[in-house]
Order: C-alpha cells, then sequence, then structure tokens
C-alpha cells in the first residue's frame, strides 16, 4: 500500500538526481519513507535517495517495492506547477501509479522490480578528506574541466581543495579555499574522474545550496547534497579511473 | 578525394556519374537480345534515382537454371569465391526495371510491381521470363553498399514460370495489413527467416500498414539497424562476458580485428582505407561509436557501421552475453571493386563464428592486433575513444 501527497518541488529534484545517473530504479517503500538505490550499467556511478516521511504532507506506505522507468516519470513530473502538490498512490490490482497533479492525473504502468538490476552493495570506503562547496561552485568546477578534457582529477593538497583537467592541448586548475569554501576536513589525497558522469552528476545536484564531496588517494568519490532540506538526502558514488592496465 | 570515401558512390560531389565507380564498368558482357528466360536468384532491386518516382524490378540471369541461380545472390555463396568471380557472376544478373511509384506499394495494381513482389518472397529460385521494350545496356553497376548488378532493361511484359515457393511465415506477414513493419521483421527475424530474405520483401514493400517500395541501398540499413536495435534489447540485460576475447578474418581486402572486453555493452568501429583502396587514394581513418543507450543519428561511417553492428550483436545474442565490442577494419588495395556492405557483415560473422583468444588484459589484445593490422597503430589507435574509458574506468565493485 502507498499513497503520498508532497510539493512538487521536492518529489522533482528527488527523481530529477536519481534519473541524472540511471534510466530505472527500484523504489522502497517504508513506512518511514522512500528510498532508491541504483547502480549505472557500466557499475561505475551508484546514486542512493532517502526521502523520508517527513518530506511529505501525507504519507501512507506498508513495505513494497516498485520498478520505476526514471525518463517518463522525469517527464510527467515535469508538467506540474513547481509551486503545486503532487499525489501519488499505488493501485494495487493494476500495479500502476496513479499521479495527480494540478488538475492532471496520470497512470504511470511500473516495472517489474524483479526484473531489474539488483541493488548494488556501497562500498565501505574510507575518505580521509571531506570538502563541502556551494553548488554553483561545484558545477562552475565541472563545466570549466570540461572545457578541456574527458576527465578531471579532484584532490587536496596542503589543506586547498583543487581541481585539474588535461586534454590533449589545453589545461585547466582551480584552487579553492578559505571563504570559497563552507567547510574542508583537509587531507592529502587525488583522484583521477570521468566527466561524462561528473556532467550527469552535476545535472542531478540542479539548485542545491551545499555539495559534500569526500575524497581519498585513487579512490571512488561520494558526492553529497540535500536539494530542499534535510527530509531528501541524495549521495552519488563514482569510482576512479586509474591509467593502467 | 576526401568525400569519396564517405560518399561511397551516393553523388555528394553533384556529378550525374560516380567517377570511381564509372572505371568498373563493362567488366563482363552478356549476349544482348530483348528477351532472356532465367532463374531469379530470387532478386529484386529498387532504385533510389527519382526518389518517389524509381525504377524497380526483378534480377534475372539469362539461361541461369534453378541450382546454380542462388550463388548469384547468396551472400554466404559469395563470399566462398573470388572478387574476380563475383564480379562475373553479378555482370551477368539482368536488371529488369520498370517505373512505379513508391506508393504503389500500398495497394499494388501495377503488374510488374506484383509480379516482383510475388517473386521477392520466394525463398528458393524462380524460373522467370522478362521481354524488354529494347534490346538492354551492357555495362556494370558497382555500389558502396549494394552487391554489383549486370545490364539492365525496361520490362515489355514479365511472367514466373513456375510457382514461387514462399515460407509460411512470409506469407503469413505479407498479408497481414495491420501489423507494424518493425513488428513483422521481429518475427521474422525470429523465425530464422534470412535478413536477405527480409530486406527483399520490405524493399519491394510487402510489409507493414503503411507500405511503400523502399530503395534496396536503404532498405539494408534499415533493416540492419532495426535487427541490431531488436537484439540490443535483449542483450542489455544479459550477464557481461567472462574474458577479453579477440577474433580476426579477412575477407577480399578486408582486414577485420574484433576485440570483446567484459562490460556492458558499446561498440566501436574504426576503418582505415589504405592508399588506393577503391574510395581513396590517401590514408583515411574514420570512427564512430555508440554507447550503452544506442546510437542517435546516422553513422558517419554510412551502411557498413551497421552491418558490422549487426553482425557483432547477433553474435552476442547468441552466446547471451554482453561486452565492449571493438571492431578495427582495414581495407586493403586488393578489395578493388566495391562489392557492398553484405562484404563487412559477412566478414564480422566469419570471424565471429572463429574460435577467438582469450587475453588477460587489453594491453595484451591490442599487442597482438598491432602485428597484424597493416597500419602502424599511432596512427589509429587514439580513433578509439571507448577503449580507454573500458580501460581505465573503475567499477565501485572493485572497491567492495
Amino acid at each position: 500500500m502507498f499513497k503520498a501527497i508532497i510539493s512538487a518541488e521536492a518529489l522533482q529534484d528527488a527523481i530529477k538526481a536519481v534519473s541524472a545517473v540511471v534510466d530505472e530504479a527500484r523504489f522502497e517503500i517504508a513506512p518511514e519513507g522512500l528510498s532508491a538505490r541504483a547502480v549505472d550499467p557500466a557499475n561505475a556511478a551508484m546514486v542512493s535517495l532517502e526521502l523520508s516521511n517527513d518530506a511529505f504532507t501525507l504519507f501512507e506506505g506498508t513495505e513494497g517495492e516498485i520498478g520505476i522507468d526514471l525518463s517518463r516519470f522525469v517527464e510527467i513530473l515535469g508538467m506540474a506547477d513547481r509551486s503545486g502538490e503532487i499525489e501519488l498512490e499505488l493501485d494495487p490490482d493494476t500495479h500502476k501509479l496513479d499521479i495527480s497533479m494540478s488538475g492532471l492525473s496520470y497512470t504511470l504502468s511500473l516495472l517489474d522490480p524483479s526484473t531489474m538490476r539488483k541493488a548494488p552493495s556501497v562500498p565501505a570506503l574510507d575518505l580521509p578528506a571531506e570538502i563541502a562547496v556551494s553548488g554553483s561552485v561545484f558545477k562552475r568546477m565541472i563545466k570549466a574541466a570540461e572545457m578541456v578534457s574527458d576527465h578531471m582529477s579532484m584532490g587536496v593538497h596542503d589543506g586547498v581543495f583543487f581541481m585539474e583537467a588535461t586534454g590533449d592541448t589545453d589545461h585547466v586548475r582551480l584552487d579553492l579555499t578559505g571563504s570559497d569554501l563552507i567547510a574542508i576536513k583537509p587531507a592529502e589525497v587525488r583522484s583521477l574522474y570521468s566527466l561524462d558522469y561528473l556532467t550527469d552528476i552535476s545535472k542531478g545536484v540542479g539548485g542545491a545550496g551545499e555539495i559534500v564531496i569526500d575524497l581519498g588517494r585513487d579512490l571512488p568519490v561520494v558526492i553529497k547534497f540535500e536539494p530542499t532540506s534535510g527530509d531528501c538526502k541524495i549521495k552519488y558514488v563514482l569510482a576512479p579511473r586509474i591509467e593502467s592496465d | 578525394m576526401d568525400r569519396c570515401v564517405i560518399c561511397k558512390g551516393k553523388g555528394l560531389c553533384g556529378r550525374p556519374r560516380c567517377p570511381i565507380l564509372e572505371r568498373f564498368k563493362a567488366v563482363e558482357t552478356i549476349p544482348i537480345s530483348d528477351n532472356l528466360f532465367g532463374a531469379s536468384p530470387p532478386s529484386v532491386f529498387v532504385g533510389r534515382k527519382g526518389y518517389p518516382d524509381i525504377f524497380a524490378g526483378p534480377l534475372v540471369p539469362p539461361n541461369v537454371g534453378d541450382s546454380e541461380a542462388r550463388q548469384y545472390d547468396d551472400p554466404k555463396e559469395l563470399l566462398k569465391i573470388g572478387i574476380d568471380e563475383i564480379i562475373g557472376l553479378r555482370s551477368r544478373l539482368v536488371r529488369s526495371y520498370a517505373r512505379m511509384d513508391v506508393k504503389d506499394a500500398k495497394a499494388p495494381k501495377n503488374l510488374f510491381l506484383l509480379t516482383s513482389q510475388e517473386l521477392a518472397m520466394a525463398e528458393v529460385p524462380v524460373d522467370t521470363e522478362v521481354w524488354f521494350t529494347k534490346p538492354v545496356d551492357v555495362n556494370v553497376a558497382f555500389d558502396g553498399t549494394l552487391m554489383p548488378m549486370g545490364p539492365a532493361g525496361e520490362i515489355k511484359s514479365i511472367t514466373l514460370a513456375e510457382n514461387p515457393k514462399v515460407p509460411g511465415k512470409v506469407d503469413y506477414l505479407v498479408s497481414d495489413t495491420d501489423v507494424l513493419a518493425a513488428d513483422s521483421i521481429r518475427e521474422l527475424h525470429r523465425h530464422d527467416i534470412s535478413q536477405h530474405h527480409i530486406t527483399r520483401i520490405f524493399s519491394i514493400g510487402l510489409l507493414g500498414r503503411e507500405r511503400r517500395l523502399v530503395p534496396t541501398r536503404w532498405s539494408i540499413t534499415a533493416i540492419d539497424d532495426m535487427v541490431g536495435k531488436m537484439l540490443l534489447d535483449d542483450i542489455r540485460d544479459y550477464p557481461e562476458l567472462r574474458d577479453i576475447v579477440l577474433f580476426t578474418s579477412e575477407k577480399f581486402g578486408n582486414h577485420f580485428e574484433i576485440l570483446l572486453v567484459p562490460r556492458c555493452f558499446s561498440f566501436e568501429l574504426i576503418e582505415i582505407w589504405h592508399p588506393n583502396s577503391v574510395w581513396s587514394e590517401k590514408l583515411w581513418i574514420g570512427s564512430d561509436r555508440e554507447g550503452y543507450g544506442g546510437k542517435k543519428g546516422y553513422s558517419s561511417l554510412a551502411g557498413g557501421y551497421y552491418a558490422a553492428r549487426t553482425a557483432a550483436v547477433e553474435y552476442l545474442h547468441a552466446i547471451r552475453r554482453q561486452a565492449s565490442v571493438f571492431i578495427v577494419r582495414e581495407i586493403l588495395p586488393n578489395y578493388w571493386a566495391p562489392l557492398g556492405v553484405w562484404v563487412i557483415r559477412e566478414a564480422v560473422r566469419d570471424a565471429l563464428a572463429g574460435r577467438g583468444m582469450r587475453f588477460d588484459s587489453v594491453g595484451g589484445a591490442l599487442s597482438e592486433m598491432q602485428t597484424r593490422i597493416r597500419t602502424p597503430h599511432d596512427r589509429w589507435r587514439d580513433k578509439m575513444q571507448l577503449l580507454d574509458e573500458c580501460r581505465f574506468q573503475r567499477t565501485l565493485m572493485e572497491f567492495l
């Protein structure tokens, strides 16, 4: 059983963040709220969403699982007025999701969760450095790197958070320190990541105010943010590029 | 000249006839007559000039019986013989044609079209008699996508001298005018109707709801694309291949190296045209690719890209695995006349029917490839853009 009412803005941001990395996802329904964990086909990037029941105006849910085609879902949610509300209800007989918003009511066919890729295990990572930057700084950093290369390094050296990208001909570096950052827990770290993934992630970040980045040495990066409030938590984990066979 | 290797006779330069293709004219001749009798392999050709007002009709080799006719048009048979023999055979295949509108296929009344359709449905050669308005022109037509064809003549009258043998599934789907072409193609492919046969009936306007004649050249690539996408829908759910495997084959001066890497599906084709190969005077290297999500837009490598992809995904579908596929096609000067994209499809199939060599690392497989590709690797290696992604991008599983 699942029935919920939530602000359009909160749901749009949450689903957009998940759809940045995967086309379809399994959502777990529980009395505490809605959650999802999914990994991209190449097993390189993972996203997890936790939308607590406090994020909803109304939330009634018993344990269950539904599979959603995210590109369809994002399209439908795009029709909602951002300041309005969206009502979701699972029809137990047809196993379809009824979505109502600003006078529109959609019926979305669900995917059979048993045919979908299993939810990934989360790597237990010991990432010594943690950096908090504003969402706009994060996006600008990725945009700058994209102009010169397909991949970029992120790291911390002497307490300074840096990004560096080297292409065939051009090079870019960004050093952030002091007031550029919201917070930093320094450690000597550096890893290289594919910009294909980071660009997708930066799209998922949307207008988030604060992004927390956990880094290690040649280890996956963890990128966390809360799109609207503490009631919704998004976490990306992206495996690094390591240039040896 | 750079443009020729991309155009392959399509006419991008604006000349009325392709100067390269003109070189191959009149390799063999046949007796000039205004009447002929022979078994069509079966084969029909739908032209593209003047679209939607086009020429179409059956191909018939004069005085050739049922038993020999098949080899004139069957890619599997043609693969076994030499390039000179192929041109010899194909130049004896007379192309009969009549003017038609592509929309005539919707409710065919034109007797020539009806006869062509009846013939196209057949699985085995059909005895055919054609009378021409005047004796046929003697020449051979070559093309990058199509098989070479012999002289052409306008049909005055045509009859089939026997009943075509039509597979039940073909008959069934041709008579169904409510089913979409894509669904018919899926169904035919599932029932082991050869891709060559599907292309033939699709081209002559026998499949789908909104039936049209589709120029042969476009049909070949359309079917390659549809079959490829259809198989990929399944492949995306299959587990990854276990080993790094390298396959190789060489047909008519087309050398192929096919590398399969355990990972989610992706496909990359590199074409290396040697100096003095058919379409190019100097070395020309091109590449195109698609990721897991599939291809958007038309490939810069044209029909050959889709033909290679079809053969590669057929293999993955058969072994029920997914993998990242890298194909290097090196075209040597002894590919002296263009034979059509079937060469690519069949050569890739041939390579993948082999045993393949297993490697512990992509680097090892690359070194092996370099020993067989004549062009130095620094000229083409950086065109393999997806390969680095494959080699260097770690997966999250490695950190569990």
